[in-house]
């Protein structure tokens, strides 16, 4: 086994990544993620939800002349918010671990493509197994939106499928720091669940504790609360929306009156940071080789 | 001499209706005014010609197209102090720029019977500032102001004590408020107004009807104060988003009816505050939308005696809240049996009579939490705020007082007349398009996936 990482390291040290090994394990982690039950279960669960999220609670454009965003718009982020990270962290979590469990990660790793190249390769791979479930998601959407008089616009379609998938990067990412730090798919599936627990609720809750005990300033609380990656996707996907950040309060009126139209970028530059921390944090350890 | 040989061939020409053959550039059109018999007719030519000019007999200037009167940045561009004048079919431009001076395209003193018609401001402080005069009719005009900061800028439309008037297929925009005070008796309708300060205002003016407008992106739609007997229907005030956002603000007003309107995008669809203040007075809301509103009602704590029937409260962030908290029990939200509609009931309609067999009750737990933090509204619509309010449901001793019960809420939304239009809908191909480049990538990454790249590694 230490002949194959020592291989490795050659490989990755001498040559630099190969993107024809990355693109082998991405097309490998497609092909696992389309067998896999999970994901077809949380795709058509998405789909079914967001379709008649969109049937149901859009409003009639003969009744409601303008459109905008209210609380259709904003359950259909909570509705991305929670399904698309759980989706993201769990296939994120499980994929070493389970890689690991069979042995076909010894296998893959026996053979000449270094570990950032299947790093790397797991991730895209999973990156674009999330964007097809996405795609198909608000796709049906937007065509059943079609169906009936519903004042949905194709760029607010477009973006809002943009940044769901950006968010879901992000959770692959964490995932896969807890996938790399794992050796169980169960202990990994857990520690997922725990961490989308944290990001989706407890991380709001504990600044509703916070505002509540200490009169947190808006500034902490906007600070505190676009850190969190779910939330910093609320932020990006409520600008997309059509919708001003000052609906939600002071800490909404200080965002806008701070940062101006760059409020929505900002949501998305911290989206962009989950992507690349947690992934570097990943690969960091990964490539130390000690899973093995 | 010879400019004023040159003005008198003028004057006699135009007094004569005869068109010139060759524009007039530059031309003072008080040399013409004042040539003018009283109630003569002023058919001026296309050209530009110079104010700022006083009208102080009943006289009617008359415009073709290109016809345009500048005011060369010199205080008002019309002065208007005689009743029984028209201004029809001209572009009024570049009146001085002093507010306290209140410079305008048209100002107007003691000029009963006004008609200012299908005309074009442009780079005017104060559209019009009409003083002390009845039975003033603005219609058909296009209306813009400065390119100055809000506060600097005029109102498009500015009435003072000038009762019986008519504002009418005007497009106001730009300015900074088209506002009426001490005029009673007056009709606004079918107006368009935008990027303003107070779309409308009235202070201390009576018996007014308010219908067909559209009101968007201002700071606040309309603002109704000190006023009594108004109307106001089938109106449109859409995306009033300033520090205070109403869509439409009544305070200290008495006898209003409020109907037909659609209230979409604004801070606050609705905002009461002591009105009706009369204690014999009641207020009827009747078939309004409020769709998208931060708040689609706001009540100050002791407003009474409102009652509202047939709206359709949807979508908004919160469509009832209470400014500062307290209770507002002594409105009703169900006139003979009918109430509204509420995008977020839960109940159902078990007879099918179009009326929901349970309450609608606004109660929710997290609402109440953000009445009294309103910090706490960053997060509203949050997994976790839902799951306050899920804790509040499951849980009543955690429940707050409700703020509303609506006894027969409606199933649907009932039909409400037409109003202007704010936005195009939005293209159903276009969205069908977008659908199926969605579709198509989903489709291209999971035809990506088939197994030909492992067999060509193994």
């Amino acid at each position: 086994m230490s002949e194959v990482d020592t291989g490795v390291e050659e490989q990755v040290g001498g040559e630099g990544v190969e993107f024809r090994l990355i693109r082998v394990i991405v097309v490998k982690v497609l092909q696992e993620s389309l067998r896999d039950r999970w994901f077809w279960l949380y795709t058509i669960g998405f789909a079914a939800l967001a379709a008649s999220l969109t049937l149901v609670a859009i409003p009639d454009s003969s009744v409601v002349l303008s459109g905008g965003f209210g609380r259709t718009g904003a359950a259909l982020v909570a509705l991305v918010q929670l399904v698309v990270v759980l989706m993201a962290i769990s296939l994120g979590a499980r994929v070493l671990p389970s890689e690991r469990e069979s042995g076909s990660l010894a296998f893959v790793l026996s053979q000449p493509i270094g570990r950032t190249e299947v790093l790397l390769g797991t991730f895209v791979g999973l990156g674009g197994a999330l964007l097809a479930a996405l795609a198909a998601g608000f796709g049906v959407a937007g065509v059943l939106s079609t169906l009936r008089d519903a004042s949905v616009s194709a760029s607010v379609l477009i973006r809002l499928t943009g940044l769901s998938w950006l968010l879901s990067l992000c959770a692959v990412a964490i995932g896969l720091v807890i996938g790399v730090s794992q050796r169980k798919v169960g202990a990994a599936t857990s520690t997922a669940l725990f961490v989308w627990f944290v990001l989706v609720f407890l991380g709001d809750l504990g600044i509703m504790g916070s505002v509540l005990a200490s009169r947190l300033p808006v500034e902490s609380l906007f600070l505190a609360a676009v850190l969190n990656p779910v939330e910093a996707f609320r932020v990006a996907a409520i600008v997309a929306l059509d919708g001003s950040l000052d609906a939600l309060g002071p800490a909404g009126t200080y965002a806008v009156d701070t940062y101006g139209d760059r409020v929505g970028l900002i949501g998305v530059g911290v989206l962009v940071a989950w992507v690349v921390a947690p992934l570097t944090l990943a690969w960091l350890v990964f490539r130390r080789g000690a899973d093995l | 001499m010879i400019r004023l040989w040159f003005a008198g061939l003028i004057v006699g020409l135009v007094a004569l209706v005869v068109p010139t053959a060759e524009a007039a550039e530059g031309v003072p059109l008080q040399d013409i005014v004042d040539a003018t018999p009283s109630g003569g007719v002023v058919t001026l030519d296309a050209a530009v010609y110079t104010g700022p000019v006083t009208i102080d007999k009943p006289v009617t200037l008359r415009g073709v197209e290109g016809t345009v009167i500048d005011g060369e940045g010199i205080g008002n561009v019309i002065e208007v102090n005689a009743s029984g004048v028209t201004i029809e079919g001209v572009v009024i431009r570049n009146s001085g720029d002093r507010l306290d001076k209140e410079h305008a395209g048209v100002s107007a003193d003691d000029a009963d019977g006004l008609r200012v018609v299908d005309n074009v401001f442009e780079d005017v402080l104060f559209g019009m500032f009409i003083r002390s005069s009845r039975d003033v009719a603005v219609v058909g005009n296009v209306i813009g102001s400065k390119d100055l900061f809000v506060a600097r800028r005029g109102d498009g439309i500015r009435l003072w004590q000038s009762s019986g008037a008519l504002i009418e297929g005007n497009e106001i925009g730009d300015g900074r408020d088209t506002v009426f005070w001490f005029t009673d008796d007056i009709t606004v309708r079918d107006n368009s107004i935008s990027n303003g300060r107070y779309g409308l205002h009235f202070m201390y003016s009576d018996n007014a009807v308010v219908e067909g407008n559209l009101i968007t992106d201002n700071s606040v739609g309309a603002f109704l104060m000190y006023s009594t007997n108004l109307t106001v229907r089938r109106n449109t005030v859409v995306d009033s988003r300033g520090p205070s956002g109403y869509g439409l603000g009544l305070k200290d007003m008495d006898g209003v009816e409020v109907s037909g309107n659609r209230f979409e995008g604004n801070r606050i669809g609705l905002y009461l505050d002591n009105s009706p203040s009369r204690v014999d007075m009641n207020h009827t809301v009747l078939n309004n939308v409020f769709a998208f509103n931060d708040t689609g009602v706001m009540f100050r704590p002791s407003v009474k005696r409102n009652s509202f029937s047939e709206n359709a409260f949807i979508d908004n962030t919160e469509h009832v809240s209470i400014d500062g908290g307290g209770q507002i029990d002594e409105n009703v939200w169900t006139i003979a049996g009918i109430g509204n509609h509420w995008s977020d009931y839960a109940g159902y309609d078990a007879d099918d009579d179009g009326v929901g067999d349970l309450p609608y009750r606004l109660d929710d737990l997290f609402s109440d939490l953000t009445d009294r933090h309103p910090e706490l509204r960053f997060l509203l619509g949050t997994p976790a705020a839902r799951a306050i309010d899920m804790a509040g449901e499951a849980f009543p001793n955690l429940r707050p007082e409700p703020k509303l019960i609506d006894t027969a809420p409606l199933v649907s939304t009932p039909d409400f007349p037409e109003a202007p239009s704010a936005r195009g809908e939005p293209s159903r191909l276009t969205v069908l398009a977008a659908s199926a480049i969605l579709l198509l990538v989903a489709g291209a990454i999971v035809a990506a996936a088939r197994p030909r790249g492992i067999g060509r590694v193994a």
